[in-house]
């Protein structure tokens, strides 16, 4: 087909100038406000174009974008909410199997380039209405205010543009809200205004034993908080919430609905508000006016192409396919740091064989915590990390322990009997941005045409000195506990970065209320405007500045009105 | 410590009890009631290569009838299914499994003199060696980065071996029984559907 390669270019920029192909040119008249309505010949498959615009479009339904979507229908703000994935529900769909649960994750194709090549998949990111919610760990501590000034503190990387007092509201109500379990007081971050709504889960094998060996080295250790309910909870505008049965497969969706993932807690509380949320739409195409401003964007469902019109765009669609998005429509590029200052947690794991029998399927896998190394004296690196006991699946552990520990043959399977006898602890670590970590389009095309995106990491001197740290940490732990045959897996979770905010249109994409600086109606809430990578888990961030920038959008059209 | 062994029949029994939720059963049944797969991707010799490979690589001479790693692998790449991403230096999935399996047998008859079928389990284990080391001889690992495909190779057949309901009753998983919730979750303390383990 002759006009593939303009077809496909025009597809992915149809604001582009240059395009001269005929197809093209009538879709694009059709964006305008052309009145001459294109020929069957011109247009074989016209894009329908529904007069309806809504004030916002929210893409993606994750931890950035699902908590904003509850508040601008709450606010009475007509919404519509684009999300790639299905929609399962999770009493009758979801298995307690592993690879029946696969669809919860992002499966189409990344490559992963650099010396330390960071796995997707199930490593890391979700999909489906929920989005990584539907599939994460579920650990929820608060960033401490020092984590957002890595550049004051340390000199390197960059500062956040505001402090963790803008984020103390929020993180207090999310807590309440989601029901989060955890102790009160909690022993590490700073000054809150609230304790956790539940008390904390109980610990499984895993978590008990690292509390006892860290006890005698001296660590201090807390039950986790984690956004699984210990009782039964009641959410306003949502209803009763069953308990944790404690079944250990939060990581593969939770079938109770005791996990606060975004499908049972924002999402219905959305949609009771009048939001719609449309599944199986994937968002390729975002239009714009002569002036820049966004007027649609464009989706694929169920095999039909679909144009809905908005007057403010929120792209949610976390750390991959949001600068991804930006890059195939060349949107919001003008600071030219789209995709860059793509971040990975440091996310070591040390594993043990222990005669007691712990079986690591039982209770939840986020259970115990330490943040003793959020800024460990001997440090001989820049932030720091916490320490967590995980849980572990079966198909999970062995795939990774065949990657890790390349053991193969009846060496595997020997070493896979001993999985009731295994424990692991792992860290998640600052990450500092560096010139060559970044996204970028790859020639390589996926199924529907659209360049692959491709990531590029390499663990830097400061990440590869806090492996090295973390990892003796954990050694010495997990020996104080008893374990034999230790071994180590160096990984790198959780995409961070690539869209960051900042004071800056030079050297950010957002401005401090999410707000892209070279697009007035577009709106970036996700992982991916992270300015740094913080030394804790993400989501819970992610949905505080999901909170803020909701609101600070509200106030800015307050302030709109009033002018009028 | 040796491994702990469980006794047998434990899955299949649990799955005809109610402690079990529909989802999950028809999830572990399918695979347990699964036909021979006949391959649709790969071509017959390249299959029985491939099969011969997993066999070293899972060893089942515990088994009568062993549990198929490979159909799972012929199944993902007919459809083009991804598990969402893939190292930068390796060529498509297809490509690298056409490639890497054509590696082992250069790799095989380099050493040996004969296809990697005709040779004999510790010669085979040998070549696998080689492969696992990134040492292996072959034209094929010019374009084919040999350790990561050793990886990605090994992970998937790992990851297809343990989803099968029977490899979790040797390893003594029972996380499937997900009806009731778990109350004995401290070390050493069982509850009455957990398998204990055979001294
Ligand atoms: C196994 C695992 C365990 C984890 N555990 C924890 C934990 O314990 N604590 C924690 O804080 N974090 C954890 N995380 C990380 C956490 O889940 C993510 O950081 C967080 O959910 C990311 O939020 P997000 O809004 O950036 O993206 P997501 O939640 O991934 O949401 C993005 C959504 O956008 C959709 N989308 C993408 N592109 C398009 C498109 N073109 N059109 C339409 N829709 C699109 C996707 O389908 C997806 O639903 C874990 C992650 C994994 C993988
Ligand atoms: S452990 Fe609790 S929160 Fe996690 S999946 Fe099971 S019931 Fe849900």
């Amino acid at each position: 087909m002759p006009d593939e390669e303009v077809l496909e270019e025009g597809v992915l920029n149809p604001i582009k100038t240059e395009i001269q192909d005929p197809l093209l040119q009538a879709i694009l008249e059709e964006n305008g406000t052309s009145l001459t309505a294109p020929t069957e010949l011109e247009q074989p498959a016209p894009v329908p174009n529904p007069t309806e615009e809504v004030d916002c479009v929210v893409i993606g339904t994750g931890a950035g974008g699902a908590p904003l979507l509850a508040r601008l229908a709450m606010a009475g703000l007509k919404v519509v909410a684009l999300e790639a994935g299905p929609r399962r529900n999770p009493i009758t769909d979801y298995a307690t199997d592993e690879k029946a649960q696969s669809f919860l994750f992002w499966n189409d194709e990344r490559l992963s380039a650099g010396k330390n090549p960071v796995a997707f998949g199930n490593n890391n990111s979700g999909t489906g209405v929920g989005g990584s919610t539907l599939h994460y760990t579920a650990y929820t501590p608060r960033a401490q205010d020092d984590d957002l000034h890595l550049h004051r503190d340390f000199g390197v990387g960059v500062d956040w543009p505001f402090g963790i007092d803008e984020l103390e509201p929020y993180y207090t109500e999310l807590e309440q809200f989601l029901g989060i379990s955890g102790p009160t007081p909690y022993p590490w971050s700073g000054p809150r205004s609230k304790g956790y709504p539940l008390a904390p889960l109980p610990l499984n094998g895993a978590a008990l034993l690292m509390q006892q060996a860290c006890a005698q080295l001296g660590i201090q250790t807390s039950p986790a908080a984690n956004a699984a309910l210990s009782a039964r909870y009641y959410q306003a505008g949502i209803g009763w919430r069953e308990a944790c049965t404690n079944r250990g497969f939060c990581q593969a969706g939770c079938n109770v609905g005791a996990k606060a993932s975004m499908d049972v807690t924002f999402l219905p509380l959305a949609e009771a508000h009048g939001a719609e949320i449309r599944a199986d739409a994937f968002v390729t195409e975002i239009e714009r006016d002569e002036k820049g401003r966004i007027t649609a964007v464009v989706y694929e469902q169920h095999g039909q192409t679909v144009r809905q019109r908005c007057r403010h765009l929120f792209l949610c669609a976390g750390a991959v396919e949001t600068p991804r998005l930006l890059l195939l429509n060349e949107l919001a590029l003008t600071s030219g740091q789209v995709g860059k200052h793509f971040m990975a947690h440091p996310g070591m794991q040390v594993w043990g064989t222990f005669s007691e029998d712990m079986r690591p399927y039982k209770g939840i896998p986020g259970g115990l915590i330490s943040e003793d190394t959020h800024r460990p004296k001997d440090a001989d690196f820049v932030g720091g990390y916490l320490l967590q006991s995980i849980g572990v699946m079966p198909v999970t552990f062995a795939s990774q322990m065949a990657r890790g520990r390349k053991l193969w043959g009846q060496q595997l399977r020997d070493y896979m009997r001993n999985y009731n006898h295994v424990s692991g602890i792992n860290i998640l670590g600052d990450c500092l941005p560096h010139e060559s970590n970044f996204l970028e389009l790859a020639d390589e095309k996926d199924a529907r045409g659209l360049p692959k995106p491709r990531l590029h990491f390499t663990a830097q001197e400061n990440e590869q000195r806090m492996n090295a740290h973390s990892e003796k940490l954990m050694r010495d732990i997990w020996t104080a506990a008893g374990a034999t045959d230790l071994w180590s897996f160096e990984r790198y979770a959780h995409v961070i970065g690539t869209a960051r905010m900042g004071l800056s249109g030079d050297d950010a994409v957002v401005n401090p209320d999410g707000r892209a600086f070279d697009v007035p109606n577009l709106y970036i809430c996700d992982n991916s405007v992270f300015p740094s990578a913080l030394s804790v888990n993400p989501a819970l961030t992610i949905m505080a500045l999901s909170l803020r920038t909701a609101d600070k959008f509200l106030a800015a059209q307050a302030r709109l009105d009033g002018n009028n | 410590m040796s491994a702990p062994l469980y006794p047998s029949g434990t899955v299949r029994a649990l799955l005809a009890t109610d402690l079990v939720t529909d989802a999950t059963r028809a999830a572990l049944q399918a695979r347990l009631d699964a036909p021979v797969h006949e391959p649709v991707f790969f071509e017959p010799h390249t299959y029985a290569l491939f099969q011969t490979v997993a066999a070293r690589l899972i060893p089942q001479p515990d088994r009568a009838e062993p549990i198929d790693v490979v159909g799972g692998v012929d199944k993902r790449l007919a459809e083009g299914k991804a598990d969402g991403w893939r190292y930068d230096a390796m060529p498509p999935d297809r490509e690298a499994y056409r490639l890497g399996l054509g590696g082992i047998n250069q790799a095989a008859e380099a050493l040996f003199q004969h296809p990697f079928v005709a040779l004999s389990e510790s010669q085979q284990d040998a070549v696998l060696e080689a492969v696992a080391a990134g040492t292996a001889p072959g034209e094929n690992w010019q374009q084919l980065p040999v350790g990561r495909f050793f990886e990605e190779m090994l992970a998937e057949l790992t990851e297809n071996y343990y989803a099968h309901p029977l490899a979790q009753e040797e390893i003594g998983y029972v996380g499937m029984a997900d009806v009731p919730g778990w109350t004995h979750i401290q070390p050493n303390s069982l509850e009455p559907r957990e398998p204990e383990e055979v001294k």
